[in-house]
């Protein structure tokens, strides 16, 4: 019984609570001390390593965090902030997009009436609707350029293939979002973006002309298609993006963070599933079959090695990691707001089914494959190049068993990958550029015909 | 295998789920799966044959198709473009339809010249009853193959697009 005895707790003198307390200075201070703070915050605000640390378990936004990160994370280069920036924007497009809903019926008859409404009848209106616009248009950039960056950083390697798996998930889900959000306002832009989209699922062998019409809920784009791509803007797609971004989230935590760790050159943090040096693995505990185990799932520093533990190179996430997301966030937020002040949405005629505004282009993340379209059968163009990159990009960690994450020992892998950006990059260039009417070469300084 | 409790309730959980799978798939579709677009279309009338001279492209606002007379053959062309479904306009200056989306050229006959559109402008069914040139909407026929083409005739003057 003495052991236990040793763990008793003293309620009067509980842990989170120390006893040699300051005296409460000030009304804010006061109510910090009060009960009914204490009730809401299960943590004191202690300045100390120890306060420090139960500030991040104790409450639930900041438990999203690890409590300390390697120095290394904090630094710009490591992630350019861009899965943050990512996660921020879509932050945004919840909140202006739940302004929007209070005013927007999707409806053929209305939405077009309801987006000229918003812009001179509702206070700020137009201000939401433009920093939802190109909050959206900036998530979708960010979202590839986090893409790129995990891909040159070979994070998406052993232990981290499913997160990676996950990643593509969430730029599918950023996409559906960008595709049906942009028919909602029910202009002539909309509606034949959208017209030319759907119209590539009919290429697909067999069931494309079913699964057209399930998309689109009927032979053509009209009421059912509005409601369906509202249903899925609104709630479909923002509860799943939400669901998979936590796991997304959560994977990173517990896969390590893709940064090298203090000479040893091991590269996780919590993860056991690499090894990273012999000596390291000497050390730890060997299974019968040669592969690290942990011993337990909750002994995440199982890895660490000794020598590591005598360089500590983690800093405490409150506050180094949570001011600089806090910068970054005002930053995201003040660039989308100077834009949404600046450059207005468009808004072109209302949709007419009869007149196709020349040229009818797709949003610019997808006038690359309409660029191709214009110079290959639609079969390999619209479905075989796409599907096949969507594929490829999934099972790309899979394939590509090279552990090393250095440029220098992945040279195929990097120019393969670097020669398909530059041609997406090229393509898009083309078609959001230097296309005009009868999708004709026109350039840019002529007559731009891009639209956002 | 020998049938046990065990067994049984471990192949039990994955059919039961098979199961409840299928019945959400089930609903999930019924509920989903589009319905069919009723009234509009059918047969409209599109007024007297001899109306539609040679080398003519009219367009019918009520049926949303175009009536084009190549060499005094008369053709309904679906306005919808093959390639993506764009709107396809005639062109006057060259007596052919070019699309605006990606550039796909039909002669006045709707078949294929040129551009990404796998085949030519697909056709309705036309009839004559009496005088009159009554059109079959609730029917659609693909339009012919690059390779079936016959009429193929040239522009006659400068596209709509741009191109010489
Ligand atoms: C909705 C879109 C996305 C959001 C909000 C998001 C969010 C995040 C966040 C917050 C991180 C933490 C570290 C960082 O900033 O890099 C992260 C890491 C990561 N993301 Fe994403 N992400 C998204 C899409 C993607 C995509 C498209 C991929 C790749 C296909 C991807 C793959 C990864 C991987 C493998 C990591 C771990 C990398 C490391 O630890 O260095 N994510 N993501
Ligand atoms: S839709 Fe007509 S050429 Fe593409």
């Amino acid at each position: 019984m003495t052991e236990a005895s040793d763990t008793v707790v003293d309620v009067r003198n509980d842990v989170l609570e120390p006893q040699d307390r300051p005296v409460p200075e000030g009304w804010f201070d006061r109510v910090r001390h009060g009960e009914a703070w204490r009730s809401m915050f299960r943590h004191p605000h202690l300045d100390t390593p120890r306060g420090r640390a139960l500030q991040s378990f104790s409450n639930v936004f900041l438990h999203v965090y690890p409590v300390k990160v390697p120095a290394r994370v904090l630094k710009v280069r490591y992630s350019w902030r861009l899965g943050y920036i990512a996660s921020v924007l879509f932050g945004v497009l919840l909140a202006t997009g739940v302004y929007l809903m209070f005013f927007y019926t999707p409806s053929v008859t209305s939405a077009y009436g309801d987006m000229q409404q918003l812009r001179t009848g509702v206070g700020f209106g137009q201000l939401i609707r433009n920093v939802h616009r190109w909050s959206a248009h900036l998530m979708v950039l960010v979202v590839i350029l986090h893409l790129v960056r995990v891909f040159f950083a070979g994070a998406y390697k052993r232990p981290r293939q499913f997160n990676w798996v996950l990643g593509i998930v969430l730029l599918a889900i950023t996409l559906g979002f960008s595709f049906t959000g942009y028919l909602l306002p029910w202009d002539q832009l909309s509606y034949w973006a959208v017209t030319v989209g759907t119209n590539l699922v009919n290429y697909i062998p067999v069931l494309g002309d079913t699964l057209r019409d399930l998309l689109i809920g009927g032979e053509q784009i009209g009421q059912a298609t509005l409601l369906r791509f509202y249903a899925l803007h609104v709630a479909v797609l923002p509860v799943s993006l939400a669901l998979v971004l936590m796991i997304h989230i959560w994977r990173v935590r517990k896969d390590g963070f893709a940064v090298k760790r203090g000479g040893v050159g091991a590269f996780a943090e919590e993860s056991t599933d690499v090894t990273p040096i012999a000596s390291v693995t000497a050390v730890t505990n060997v299974a019968a079959d040669g592969r690290r185990v942990r011993l337990l799932g909750v002994v995440d520093r199982e890895s660490v090695t000794a020598e590591e533990r005598l360089t500590d190179d983690t800093v405490f996430t409150w506050p180094h990691m949570l001011v600089r997301h806090v910068v970054v966030g005002l930053g995201t937020v003040a660039v989308v707001l100077t834009l949404g002040v600046l450059f207005a949405a468009p808004l072109r005629g209302l949709a007419n089914p009869n007149e196709t505004p020349e040229p009818a282009k797709a949003p610019w993340y997808f006038v690359g494959l309409q660029e191709l379209l214009s110079h290959f059968d639609p079969l390999v163009a619209g479905i075989f190049v796409p599907a096949g990159a969507l594929i490829t990009l999934i099972a790309l960690p899979y394939i590509d068993r090279n552990p090393a994450t250095e440029s220098r020992y992945r040279k195929v892998a990097i120019t393969i990958f670097s020669i398909v950006l530059l041609v997406a990059l090229v393509l898009t260039v083309l078609g959001a550029l230097f296309r005009g009417p009868g999708w004709e070469f026109i350039a840019p300084w002529q007559h731009s015909y891009l639209e956002l | 295998m020998k049938l046990t409790r065990r067994s049984l309730l471990e192949s039990g959980w994955k059919l039961g789920g098979g199961f409840l799978a299928l019945i959400a798939g089930w609903t999930s579709w019924e509920l989903l799966r589009p319905l069919k677009a009723g009234g509009a279309s059918g047969k409209i009338k599109l007024g007297s044959a001899s109306s539609y001279a040679p080398g003519t492209a009219t367009y019918v606002n009520a049926a949303r198709l175009w009536v084009a007379n190549a060499d005094g053959h008369l053709f309904a062309l679906s306005q919808k473009c093959p390639h993506l479904g764009c709107r396809i306009p005639f062109c006057e200056s060259s007596g052919r339809f070019e699309c605006p989306c990606h550039g796909s050229v039909f002669d006045i006959g709707g078949e294929w010249i040129s551009g990404p559109s796998p085949r030519g402008m697909d056709q309705h069914p036309l009839s004559i009853e009496g005088d009159i040139l009554v059109v079959d909407t609730s029917q659609r026929i693909n339009g012919p193959d690059p390779g079936a083409a016959v009429f193929l005739t040239p522009a006659t003057g400068p596209s709509c697009s741009g191109k010489g």
